[in-house]
């Protein structure tokens, strides 16, 4: 039995030992994307929640705790968006370098500002976030800061590239701002537009744009859509003069084409995330989309 | 003379555009400046606005003294209020068996009575046990994160007449190479569905062979567990649990005295308690994923030592002896999309027990046969979600191994015992589900004859506060 035991020990040991660089696993592919601008190949980026689907259910299949276990840096984006799926996952990984408040672990919500944060919270307002709105990826402003919170992070883990991935943050800031410009520029023309959103998902960047949420399709965040709540829905889409539906990639499609027939107002599918549609291959291209397919360009 | 002009004015022209480079830096020196400027102004009147405040709070309005009405609260520490939420499991059954019969069946080779009820010992019940309206539990939850090494979990079940600590445990947070230590009282992780608090159940009861060998609370345990999570590219599990042996079905670990007469007049026998610790159990659990299809396996093993007593009762018996218990689990979740999915679990628990049993013959005199269990059974069940809100499912249940041996003779124990149930439930939220439930079973014997039950239980699971999230 002791022989058994030392043999184990010394098997982990040798396995323990052959880390070399440096591993980062990211909640969503969006994270993983920025982190990827920034670590180039000094270090191995992977993410647990599939793009295109709900980013508040994601399924906590065991294969995701493997990715755990080996990470040296956890990032999250926060605001309770992992508060359902990630901790059975965290605790079954055994990973003591990435429990939150550990060295390895980035929340990135405390580094922007959120809207939308309720006074009081209640149940019976649905599935509230009490901190605030959680996707705030949405607005292009707000990536530079995430991208600055993960270099710092990542300087603070890996010193002797610290220089490395602050040029390549510099490099990827000024690309971003570029774009930005651009960005701009399409969205000038649907600049105080009325749309409507299945759930308040698209609102950083409706709020970046001054486009106005009329109303969503669910009734309260995390409940369907009741028929009654689809007639009210109606009414104020016409009422409003809402010119637009917007639609995530994984929600039913269903009530978005019955308001889209009952009032003939366009329904457009826009990705929330990276991988959400094939176009979205990374941060870049992720709002590309979103601009092109809202502009209709 | 053209050409004369323009190579006198290319000295003028290269100067000016170096005097304006040079406007151009001097204009962003003052860009600059003024942003500075602009800085310390707000923070100069930042500074004044909290002077204000300050002057605000220390004026003398309503001529009580302005100290006395800034109220501090130095001790409070009502920002590490743990996570609290209470769970309810309320119900309402129809059942075809009376309340007296259900009380009374047994399910042949493995219980005394569903409710495990003898002389002296009011056994825990199943869960829905009357016809009618029941209040199987109020569950309460209590965790938090106790410093950078330990989190701890408190469940609690709130009877009519009982506060039970359902788990009581501490978690290691930083144990290195990938291992936890988990230390208190749990559910041990032999098998698939044990570990699983019961409002997380797929169906309203455990499976038959749960409840016919692990009786109604499964294997819940007070000792140590070690996990660890071995390197391999796929996930791959190994635990190590040593147990107090609790479990009054298998391993109870405390001795008993057996008098050679049933009148009490003759010698005292004592068996000695078992060791303590008294339970191991070793499990193994690898999963990998196939596309949108999740696997998750495993086989567990429990061995400890088993003391039985019911010498109070109206036939007095008592047994002791070792007994291991095999299980092997499987199953396969298809992820349709964000909301659906297909999900099918089956697992198969074999239990040998090896000992001898103290009981008395006609006239009144110990007799101590030597008594083997060999029993096995296993259930099969698909769940599916086929809408945000929806789920539905069937399972089969069979115990089909029920071998008790008494002294090299077989017992002939039923081993047909079945039963299939459908459910399906409605999640208004993620915090509450309403489900019914159908159960035709023929598992239940009284005195040798077989007592079908048909019933139909409507379960409400309602929760609020902040419940910790469900694994796999």
């Amino acid at each position: 039995m002791k022989k058994f035991v030392f043999l184990i020990l010394t098997f982990i040991t040798v396995i323990g030992s052959a880390k070399a660089q440096l591993k980062v696993v990211t909640t969503y592919p969006y994270i993983a994307s920025i982190t990827k601008e920034i670590v180039k190949d000094k270090a191995k980026v992977d993410y647990l929640a599939s793009g295109n689907l709900d980013p508040h259910f994601v399924v906590p299949k065991p294969s995701l705790s493997v990715k755990l276990r080996d990470a040296d840096l956890l990032i999250i984006n926060g605001v309770s968006l992992e508060i359902g799926w990630l901790p059975p996952l965290l605790n079954q990984a055994n990973n003591g370098k990435i429990q939150p408040s550990s060295s390895g672990f980035l929340d990135l919500s405390l580094f922007v500002k959120l809207i939308q944060k309720p006074e009081s919270v209640s149940r019976a307002m649905g599935d509230v976030h009490p901190e605030g709105n959680p996707h705030f990826h949405l607005d292009p402003y707000n990536i530079p800061l995430l991208s600055d919170a993960i270099t710092s992070k990542l300087c603070k883990l890996d010193s002797q590239n610290c220089q490395f991935y602050q040029d390549n943050n510099k490099t990827f800031k000024a690309r971003w701002n570029e774009k930005i410009k651009q960005w701009n520029t399409s969205m000038e023309k649907v600049k105080g537009v009325k749309v409507v959103e299945y759930h308040k998902l698209f609102d950083y960047f409706l709020n970046r744009y001054q486009m106005v949420v009329a109303g969503t399709i669910e009734p309260l965040p995390g409940i369907p859509p009741t028929a009654k709540h689809l007639e009210n829905l109606i009414q104020t889409i016409k009422t409003e003069k809402v010119s637009l539906i917007l639609q995530d990639v994984y929600h039913p499609l269903k009530p978005a084409q019955f308001l889209s027939e009952k009032t003939s107002v366009k329904y457009v599918i826009l990705p929330h995330d990276v991988g959400a549609v094939s176009e979205a291959k990374d941060i870049f291209s992720l709002f590309d989309e979103i601009v092109k397919r809202i502009t209709n360009d | 003379m053209k050409k004369y002009l323009i190579t006198a004015l290319i000295p003028f022209l290269t100067a000016t555009a170096s005097e304006v480079d040079e406007l151009k830096k001097q204009l962003e020196k003052q860009q600059q400046i003024i942003q500075q400027l602009q800085e310390k102004v707000k923070q100069l009147q930042d500074q004044q606005e909290i002077l204000q405040q300050t002057r605000g709070k220390l004026q003398n309005v309503d001529g009580r003294d302005p100290f006395e009405k800034m109220l501090s609260n130095p001790f409070s520490q009502a920002k590490f209020v743990p996570d609290i939420s209470l769970l309810l499991d309320f119900s309402y059954v129809s059942r075809n068996l009376t309340d007296d019969t259900y009380k009374q069946v047994q399910i042949p080779g493995f219980n005394h009575g569903l409710f495990h009820s003898h002389d002296g010992h009011e056994g825990e019940g199943p869960y829905n046990p009357e016809r009618g309206f029941n209040l199987n539990y109020a569950h309460l939850y209590i965790a938090q994160t106790v410093d950078p090494y330990f989190d701890l979990v408190g469940i609690f079940h709130l009877r009519e007449s009982a506060f039970e600590i359902e788990e009581a445990y501490i978690k290691t947070r930083q144990l290195p190479y990938n291992l936890g230590l988990k230390l208190g009282k749990f559910y041990s992780k032999f098998g698939r569905l044990n570990e699983k608090h019961h409002h997380y159940w797929d169906f309203v009861d455990a499976p038959l062979i749960y409840y016919s060998i692990f009786g109604p609370h499964n294997l819940l345990e007070k000792g140590s567990q070690l996990t660890w999570l071995a390197p391999t590219p796929f996930f791959l599990q190994f635990g190590l649990e040593i147990l107090q042996g609790d479990n009054e079905n298998n391993f109870n670990r405390n001795g008993f005295t057996v008098n050679t007469k049933q009148n009490g007049s003759g010698d005292n026998i004592k068996i000695s308690d078992t060791k303590k610790p008294n339970l191991y159990v070793f499990y193994v659990k690898p999963s990998f994923d196939i596309g949108n299809v999740s696997i998750l396996s495993g086989l567990s093993y429990a061995q400890g030592g088993t003391r039985i007593d019911h010498l109070t009762d109206d036939t007095p018996h008592a047994i002791s002896g070792t007994t291991k218990i095999y299980g092997a689990d499987l199953t396969v979740r298809y992820n349709i999309d964000s909301y659906r999915y297909i999900t099918w679990q089956s697992e198969y628990i074999y239990r040998k027990f090896d000992g001898t049993r103290y009981g008395y013959n006609n006239v009144g005199n110990l007799i101590t046969p030597s008594l083997e269990k060999k029993q096995g059974g296993f259930y099969s069940q698909v769940v599916y979600k086929f809408d945000q809100r929806w789920r539905t499912g069937v399972r089969y249940d069979l115990i089909n191994k029920n071998d008790v041996i008494l002294n090299g003779v077989n017992q002939n124990q039923p081993d047909n015992l079945y039963r299939y149930s459908f459910m399906i439930d409605f999640l208004p939220s993620e915090f509450s589900r309403i489900r019914l439930q159908y159960n035709y079973d023929k598992s239940l014997f009284l005195e040798n004859e077989r007592k079908p039950n048909q019933e139909i239980i409507l379960q409400f699971n309602i929760a609020i506060g902040a419940h910790g999230a469900h694994g796999f």
